[in-house]
């Protein structure tokens, strides 16, 4: 007798209809219940983040491998997500301490934060001139010279002026990338807090914590998010290895 | 499974569908059986592996001793335990073999008469299987890390050498001389691949962390570069443009059909190319991780209806659904690192060899017998459990 479940390829699986929902105990699996939505789950990510600790400054910034931790799909939350930027609806920023560390942030919070931001400051207008023209036509993450001179028409004191409101950040010479203003802070927390909460992982025995274990426990004043933001986070980057157990998932530390 | 059966015999579905069918599901149940086994030659890890192509019967070895082994894979006992028997070595006694370890061997693509063998020695040498002698010795002026030979090549028999020169030389095997040499890579050749498809279209994938795309015909450079950002210069910082990978390309492998290019770097990432046209198709794999610091030889499967990918990772093989970039499963079983793999397209089992010294079959479960031949096998039962494939219909016992 094959104790094993083996694995059966779609051609051969039976789809049998469940009776009412049953409660799933142990990993659940979120693949099968319907057709992947990117944009609710975005949603529903955004409300972790904490908007009081940036004193309402900051738009709900999501990072892009946190949706990898829900669905299991990484191709088609890859090609949602491009959707997304294309209609305009969504933008992503390379935000600098990992290269393939993006943020996401919706258009509309975007906007609304950087001009409540501007208020009152001289380059207000710029800023405003850069908002209404090159988001909605370039979905880049960065820009070049070449490129804002000729394209968009803005002047060498006009890239200035959005480098120093925080719109714009330095890449290399002739380069910027699409920034997010006073991020830095973001950023810092964002490092500082993950750094805590794999320390967290790594100090228990055997290297390993229940998920739903690692959700209650006590955060010390190193994070400064919730847990949930950074567990989605280290489960993205592949940090810690994700395993199915009749007790629910259990987070492994990753060592090399 | 039955309606695929009536279907076809029916006539109502394509003959192709059954095998597909089949197919998938037998590497979907790829585990180790202690009923198959590799005779353990190799006293240092297993570099390299191939299977001819033309019966799919013999299978060459090549180790970091030095040494190269042929086994034969066929079944002929009728007992289901089976250990895979060493037909003929290039031991350690030999005059001719490799000085340091060999790291790739390909079968001549036509016929089991001939096979290559290149190495850490600096030489690359075509073998007569018979004598096991070599009958060519190129050398090269650095180590060679890879080589390939076209599997459909009619009108040229050129032999694509990878060494740790930046050149890509193209060496025949008519006439015993290195007839061209390719300028393009600045970094070391780590794997080169011709392409099923096109005979004169090879790939090559160097520390540079760039993969070209050549055609032998073309007198001056490579036909393209491949770049993982699709040309989009925004999205990562810019010593990354116009790069295959975040850090050297070490694994190529072309598709069955030679459509798609699967290229793994030690970025830990895996990708996904349109042959055609360079383009990456943006398939996410996750991380695939990756240290080797050699090349590392992947293999896909064949005549299955998503087709799978196996990579070596860690100690374990990795399966991979090559279009969705979904993780099938982890194949366990090595001791050490796995260092290379290959799929037998038509019994669907995997071969996998590591440093642990080991070449590990994979084979895909057999059915479990239904109960009511159970229960008559008990009572019958003083003979030897036989494969019912081995039994025949027409012999009788009375004779």
């Amino acid at each position: 007798m094959n104790r094993k479940r083996a694995l059966i390829s779609d051609t051969f699986k039976v789809n049998k209809r469940r009776v009412g929902n049953e409660k799933q105990f142990g990993a659940v699996n979120n693949g099968e219940a319907g057709p992947l939505d990117v944009k609710a789950t975005l949603q529903d990510l955004m409300t972790l983040f904490p908007r009081k600790l940036f004193n309402d400054a900051l738009p709900q910034i999501v990072l892009k491998h946190q949706l990898y931790s829900i669905h299991n799909d990484r191709t088609q939350v890859d090609r949602q997500l491009s959707d997304l930027r294309e209609q305009g609806e969504l933008l992503m920023f390379q935000l600098g301490f990992d290269a393939e560390a993006f943020g996401l942030v919706f258009a509309a919070d975007y906007k609304a934060k950087v001009l409540a931001g501007e208020e009152g400051r001289g380059t207000r207008g710029t800023v405003d001139k850069f908002l209404e023209k090159v988001l909605p036509s370039c979905n880049d993450l960065s820009f070049n010279k070449d490129k804002m001179l000729k394209e968009f028409l803005f002047t060498d004191s006009e890239i200035t002026q959005l480098v120093r409101s925080g719109v714009l950040t330095v890449r290399d010479a002739g380069s910027w990338w699409l920034s997010i203003p006073n991020s830095g802070r973001f950023t810092k927390y964002l490092i500082q807090g993950r750094k805590a909460v794999l320390g967290m992982v790594k100090k228990s025995k055997y290297n390993e914590v229940l998920k739903a274990e690692l959700e209650e426990r006590q955060t010390n004043s190193q994070v400064k998010f919730q847990i949930k933001y950074h567990i989605h986070d280290i489960i993205g980057a592949e940090l810690v290895e994700c395993i199915p157990t009749t007790s629910g998932t259990l987070l492994r530390c990753v060592d090399y | 499974m039955l309606s695929f059966l009536t279907a076809r015999q029916a006539g109502l579905d394509d003959p192709l569908r059954l095998r597909r069918a089949e197919s998938t599901r037998r590497v979907l149940n790829l585990e180790l059986n202690h009923d198959r086994d590799v005779d353990r030659i190799h006293s240092n890890g297993v570099n390299t592996i191939d299977i001819e192509v033309i019966e799919g019967r013999y299978m060459l070895s090549g180790g970091a001793d030095g040494v190269i082994v042929v086994y034969d894979l066929e079944n002929n006992s009728g007992k289901p335990q089976y250990t895979c028997k060493a037909v003929c070595t290039v031991g350690r006694s030999s005059r001719y073999v490799h000085r340091f370890s060999v790291e790739t061997v390909q079968w001549y693509p036509h016929d089991t008469g001939m096979f290559v063998s290149s190495s850490f020695d600096k030489t690359m040498k075509v073998w007569d299987t018979e004598t096991l002698k070599p009958a060519e010795v190129f050398q090269f002026e650095g180590n060679v890390y890879c080589h390939h030979m076209s599997p459909i090549a009619r009108k040229h028999s050129l032999i694509a050498v990878g060494t740790k020169d930046q050149k890509v030389q193209l060496c025949d095997l008519k006439s015993g001389s290195r007839i061209q040499v390719l300028q393009g890579h600045r970094g070391e050749v780590l794997s080169v691949r011709w392409s099923p498809r096109y005979e004169h279209i090879l790939a090559t994938a160097s520390t540079d962390s760039r993969v070209l795309v050549w055609d032998v015909r073309r007198a001056s450079g490579s036909l393209f570069s491949l770049d993982q950002h699709n040309g989009d210069k925004s999205k990562a910082s810019s010593e990354a443009v116009n790069t295959a990978h975040n850090g050297r390309v070490n694994g190529l492998c072309f598709t069955v059909d030679g459509l798609y290019l699967l290229t793994t770097g030690t970025d830990d990432r895996m990708r996904l190319w349109n042959s055609a046209n360079g383009k990456n198709t943006l398939v996410n794999y996750g991380k695939v991780s990756n240290e080797s610091r050699k090349g590392l030889k992947i293999t896909v499967s064949r005549s299955c209806s998503p087709e799978f990918v196996f990579v070596p990772c860690g100690s374990s093989v990795a399966v991979y659904t090559l279009h969705t970039g979904e993780l099938v499963t982890m194949l366990r079983g090595h001791y050490n690192n796995v260092d290379c793999c290959q799929f037998h397209p038509d019994y669907q089992e995997l071969y996998s060899g590591g440093k642990d010294c080991n070449i590990l079959a994979w084979v895909p479960v057999v059915r479990p017998p239904d109960v009511e031949e159970e229960g008559t096998a008990a009572k019958g039962g003083s003979q030897a459990t036989v494969n019912p494939a081995f039994e025949d219909a027409w012999s009788s016992d009375e004779d």
